[in-house]
């Protein structure tokens, strides 16, 4: 991998991985599109990838500092009192109900998945599913704004109708977690279908976002800490790595703060459509070219 | 008296998930792991110690409070 490439990764993880357009189907998609030779099978690449990974969870870190910071509070004050007494505190319990279901699917799954669906083709296919999945989010979002007689009023208006991430149900907590595994199917967004699973427990589409970035922060960071030992593997050219990581985060940071002013007010079809349009597009050219 | 049973249920379960981890850790498990030959499992061993840490929080949800 030349530094160009390594630096391009860097960019399309870092802003690919909170859009909600799915970073793994990306991954997989572009360097086959653009014809380029290096193998994500390689071991060196596992070692960039985590550092990829770490740069994306260092910008969400820094995001939620301050939250982080009360969550975490929150989270021992709640757990050794044995009950919750403040929005904090259920956030901090509904946070670790979300990530479990998807950290244990997540290791138990992801290297079958990973080596079963990883070819160009069968992300472009996942690609197409996670644009319907979050067009079909909105479309039951919209009843449920119909139902509510929201109809007529500005977008600000509807979404204020809509739940806080303190206020969803343990249950929707788990399942929007358990969500998170399918995005081991290279092509199906971890971001989508989180925010998507929040809008039908009932958040708001800000809200919904930035449940799916607290869920994926200790995951994302978890999974690349895990494999820090792979980074001291012989023949790993760090800097360009580290260089890749940096703009990683940057283009993670940029993203985050774009999605959650976009969110105030807008919906997840743009991207849905995206994907539709990005997964036939490709499958179109994988099949075409000799 | 409910809440204490399933307190208790729940402290077994955290230990038997802890002996889990023991096990995946020292690689007598090789249940689902992605190489079968590696001496160690430290990704499903640390899965385990976090189930067994959230299954004591959730047993210390469910036992009876006394009033204050």
């Amino acid at each position: 991998m030349t530094l160009a490439q390594a630096l391009f990764m860097g960019l399309l993880q870092g802003s690919t991985e909170l859009f909600p357009v799915s970073s793994l189907g990306h991954a997989v998609l572009i360097p086959s599109l653009l014809h380029w030779s290096f193998k994500q099978s390689d071991p060196s690449f596992v070692p960039f990838l985590v550092l990829l990974h770490l740069g994306t969870a260092s910008a969400l870190l820094f995001i939620y500092r301050g939250e982080w910071v009360a969550i975490i509070k929150a989270f021992f004050t709640a757990a050794v009192r044995g009950r919750i007494e403040t929005p904090p505190e259920r956030l901090a319990m509904l946070l670790m109900v979300g990530t479990i279901p998807g950290a244990t699917l997540g290791v138990y799954f992801e290297h079958q998945l990973k080596s079963l669906f990883a070819s160009p083709k069968a992300a472009a296919g996942f690609l197409v599913v996670n644009g319907f999945l979050m067009l079909g989010a909105e479309v039951l979002r919209r009843r449920a704004e119909r139902r509510a007689v929201l109809a007529g009023k500005s977008r600000e208006e509807q979404e204020q109708n809509f739940a806080v991430a303190e206020q969803i149900s343990f249950r929707a907590a788990a399942l929007v977690g358990a969500c998170q595994a399918l995005s081991l199917f290279p092509g199906i967004s971890r971001s989508g279908i989180t925010i998507g699973g929040g809008l039908l427990a009932g958040l708001r589409h800000q809200e919904a976002a930035r449940l799916s970035f607290l869920l994926a922060t200790p995951i994302i960071a978890g999974a690349g800490v895990i494999e820090i030992p792979q980074l001291f593997s012989a023949g790993i050219p760090v800097a360009e790595y580290v260089a890749a990581a940096l703009l990683a985060g940057a283009a993670a940071y940029l993203s985050a703060r774009f999605l959650l002013r976009y969110f105030r007010s807008g919906r997840l079809d743009p991207y849905g459509w995206y994907c539709v349009a990005a997964g036939v597009g490709s499958l179109a050219l994988l099949t075409l070219r000799p | 008296m409910k809440g204490n049973s399933l307190a208790i249920g729940l402290v077994v379960l955290a230990i038997v998930f802890l002996i889990l981890a023991g096990l995946y850790y020292e690689g007598v498990i090789q249940i689902a792991v992605s190489d079968p030959t590696a001496a160690h499992h430290p990704t499903h061993a640390i899965l385990f110690t976090v189930l067994a840490i959230a299954t004591l929080i959730a047993a210390n949800f469910a036992r009876s409070k006394r009033p204050t």
